[in-house]
């Protein structure tokens, strides 16, 4: 009798719930998460969990290894949760977690060492010869980028981090070079390089 | 003036430069075309770069689908044991539905604890008929493994093109029993140790009441016997068949459990797989991968790093589960302690079922479905099963009546004797167990008692058909008895018997007696079919 009354009602509930939830707003969404109701952390999860994975995804080399990360991100989020506050945008606050997340497993996999290694000539500015490849083109077409994320994907990691989180995340240099522990002349040089090798990649992209 | 470095105009379009610099390149930009085109380049660069990171890899398209992402790991594993468990959970859901009442529930033995017993009871046994049986044995299986592989490979092949590891190696190890040359430690004996200071290189095959394992065996290690402990370290997988394992050392490989109890209390560094009525996973337990278990009772204390997949009558969670958390069967708890990385899904019977403690962490989302008894008619799927089963018992009736027409006439007919069919059917329905398992502990009995298990499934299923074609000539009282009288009648009475079987208390009553007086008949008719003189 109970299994026969619950499940209709029960359902309908989560569906009445998951409905309310899609049209509410982050803000709220993201305060009630802090009271940690887990309807609204679910909700969270399913916001963003893409976004995250993605970001997971091309910090570290597997897709196992994204897809741990991932879930360890949105465990730790309950109660990391708390200390977000509003100001800075909620996605670019969580999408930096979990950078520090994948920073931490890249971390643990070189045994504590830095992620990035010092660059060889430091911050030294690399002039623009004629040698070197033109910036990638502006139109890019569906396939081409598919070739730019394997390419990214292909990356070393000393460069692909930094690029990643420039432009995935959209952290400063300053952002990234605490996160990385590196000065942030480093980190331009880094983005920098990293750019030059995707054109290298890619030479038929560039002008 | 002198242009700019192509860095420093990078850095400039990142929006990184210092105010001071950035103002000097700006004014430069006025008057240099070159640094001009330079900049708008980088711009553009940036854009696609975004753009390229923003549209995600094609494989991150759903993570948040938890079947999806679970699948994607244990897809070839998940079809392995479906394909295995498939049968079982066809004649599991029809007895299912036979609804027998409480008292009568010891002659069920495929109830989840009955089946595991029963597993573990035809396994124990395996392990007491010697080396050369087992031999037989794994070739038989193997052999099994292999149809399902292809099966299970042509069925992956159309969708995802490619066969897990884990279940490969399972059926590898298993086929390489069967071979007799192959380089293989075997030993057999009461007590089977391998001490603390001894190193094994090959595999290992141990039979035996007691199989300890203390020291190290660098291949699999395979085991038919009463206990197994190991304390040691296997390097490869382990495949158990003991009626009670414990794990505390560590198993470098996968473990393949069918036990009646599993204990795991050291390190595994992949998955689980199997089936036990108790499962437990010690708080020093910690899985390297995930697990996908059927169980009795399922207690995790211990850590698993990935998903865990499990069919359990009763579920207890108090350790750590890295990703998704699917459950499906009696009841799940998860304590304050517990902490699931992923999604956690719930297929129970009722809601109460679940307790979820405040403390306890869950990652992703919760998704509790409640799987209603008498929901079944609202499905469409119900009525699609429905009448796949009548026209596949309609086909069986049809095939038996071509190829054996006087023994199916005869068996119909012998329904009708009543009290005798009743008392045969039960005495065969109760007793066939029991004789399958005397015929298991006979030396030659194993094959024997696989196939006498196989012909007990198939009488219980023909037993509806016999019921179904009498009754049908009961009602319809046909003048002759062709094929065509016969097929109708058939058709009539499996459509009543299986209405009749979804009134509540009286539809288990009458499926019950259903079975026992086809069983009966057959069994009478059989009887009667390996006497010639008779039958003439």
């Amino acid at each position: 009798m109970d299994a026969k009354k619950n499940s209709p009602k029960g359902r309908q509930l989560r569906e009445v719930k998951t409905k309310q939830m899609e049209g509410q707003d982050l803000e709220s969404v993201i305060e009630r998460a802090q009271g940690h109701d887990a309807e609204a952390l679910g909700e969270i999860h399913r916001r963003y969990v893409r976004r995250v994975f993605g970001l997971c995804r091309y910090m570290l080399d597997s897709r196992e290894s994204a897809e741990d990360a991932t879930s360890e991100v949105f465990l730790k989020l309950q109660r990391s949760i708390k200390s977000y506050n509003s100001s800075i945008p909620f996605p670019r606050w969580l999408l930096r977690v979990a950078g520090n997340q994948c920073i931490d497993v890249l971390r643990r996999r070189r045994r504590g060492q830095q992620v990035i290694v010092e660059v060889e000539d430091g911050a030294a500015v690399i002039e623009a010869t004629s040698a070197e490849p033109s910036p990638l083109g502006t139109v890019i077409r569906m396939e081409e980028r598919v070739q730019l994320q394997a390419a990214i994907a292909r990356l070393p990691e000393n460069y692909r981090v930094p690029l990643v989180l420039r432009y995935y995340t959209e952290l400063s240099y300053d952002e990234i070079g605490q996160q990385l522990g590196v000065p942030r002349n480093h980190v331009a040089t880094l983005i920098f390089r990293a750019k030059q090798e995707l054109r290298r990649k890619l030479p038929h992209r560039s002008k | 003036m002198e242009c700019y470095s192509e860095q420093t105009c990078a850095i400039f379009v990142d929006g990184e430069l210092t105010v001071d610099e950035a103002r000097h390149l700006r004014d430069h930009l006025v008057t240099c075309q070159r640094c001009r085109d330079l900049v708008d380049a980088l711009r553009a660069e940036n854009r696609v770069l975004s753009e390229s990171l923003r549209e995600l890899p094609e494989e991150a398209a759903s993570p948040e689908a938890p079947s999806r992402l679970r699948l994607s790991w244990v897809w070839g594993d998940l079809a392995l044991m479906a394909a295995v468990l498939a049968l079982n959970a066809i004649v599991f859901v029809w007895i299912d539905q036979l609804e027998i009442p409480g008292e009568l529930e010891w002659f069920n033995p495929f109830s989840l604890s009955g089946f595991t017993n029963l597993m573990f009871n035809l396994s124990y046994y395996f392990s007491h008929g010697g080396t050369a049986m087992l031999t037989e044995y794994a070739a038989v299986v193997g052999g099994l493994f292999l149809l399902l592989l292809l099966g299970g490979s042509a069925l992956l092949l159309g969708r995802r093109g490619r066969l897990r590891l884990p279940g490969l190696r399972l059926l590898i190890v298993l086929l390489t029993l069967s071979l007799s040359g192959f380089a293989m430690e075997r030993r057999h004996g009461e007590f089977v140790t391998v001490p603390a200071s001894e190193t094994v290189d090959d595999t290992l095959l141990a039979t035996g009441n007691t199989v300890r394992v203390e020291g190290v065996v660098n291949g699999d290690l395979l085991v038919f016997s009463g206990t197994l402990e190991v304390h040691g370290t296997v390097k490869g997988d382990l495949v158990s068949f003991a009626k009670r394992t414990v794990v505390s050392g560590s198993v470098e490989g996968h473990i393949y459990n069918f036990s009646q109890s599993f204990d795991l209390d050291g390190q595994l560094g992949h998955s689980i797989y199997g089936w036990a009525r108790s499962w437990r996973v010690d708080n020093r337990g910690h899985v390297g991968d995930g697990i996908v278990v059927v169980a009795g009772d399922f207690i995790l204390e211990g850590e698993v790093k990935r998903s865990v997949t499990i069919f359990t009558s009763n579920a207890d969670v108090s350790g750590s589960i890295g990703r998704e958390l699917t459950m499906a069967g009696g009841s799940l708890t998860l304590t304050n302690a517990a902490r699931v990385g992923g999604n956690l899904s719930a297929r129970v019977r009722q809601l109460k079922d679940v307790h979820i403690a405040d403390g306890a962490t869950i990652g992703g989302n919760r998704d509790i479905q409640v799987r209603a008894r008498k929901s079944q008619f609202t499905r469409s799927g119900f009525y699609f099963r429905q009448a796949v089963w009548l026209a596949s018992a309609m086909l069986v009736g049809w095939l038996g009546l071509v190829l054996f027409p006087g023994f199916v006439q005869a068996s119909t007919q012998s329904v009708g004797s009543g009290w005798r069919s009743l008392g045969l059917g039960v005495a065969v329905l109760a007793g066939a167990p029991v004789a399958i398992v005397v015929t298991a502990i006979t030396l030659v009995g194993i094959p024997l008692a696989l196939m006498l298990f196989a012909a007990y499934l198939a009488s219980i299923y023909l037993a509806k058909i016999w019921v179904g074609a009498f009754l049908g000539r009961i009602l319809l009282r046909p003048a002759g008895a062709t094929k065509h009288d016969w097929l109708l009648g058939l058709l009539l009475g499996l459509s009543i018997l299986t209405m009749v079987g979804f009134i509540p208390y009286l539809g288990g009553l009458v499926h019950f007696g259903m079975v026992c007086l086809g069983l009966g008949a057959f069994a009478w008719q059989l009887y009667h079919a390996s006497r010639p003189a008779t039958m003439a």
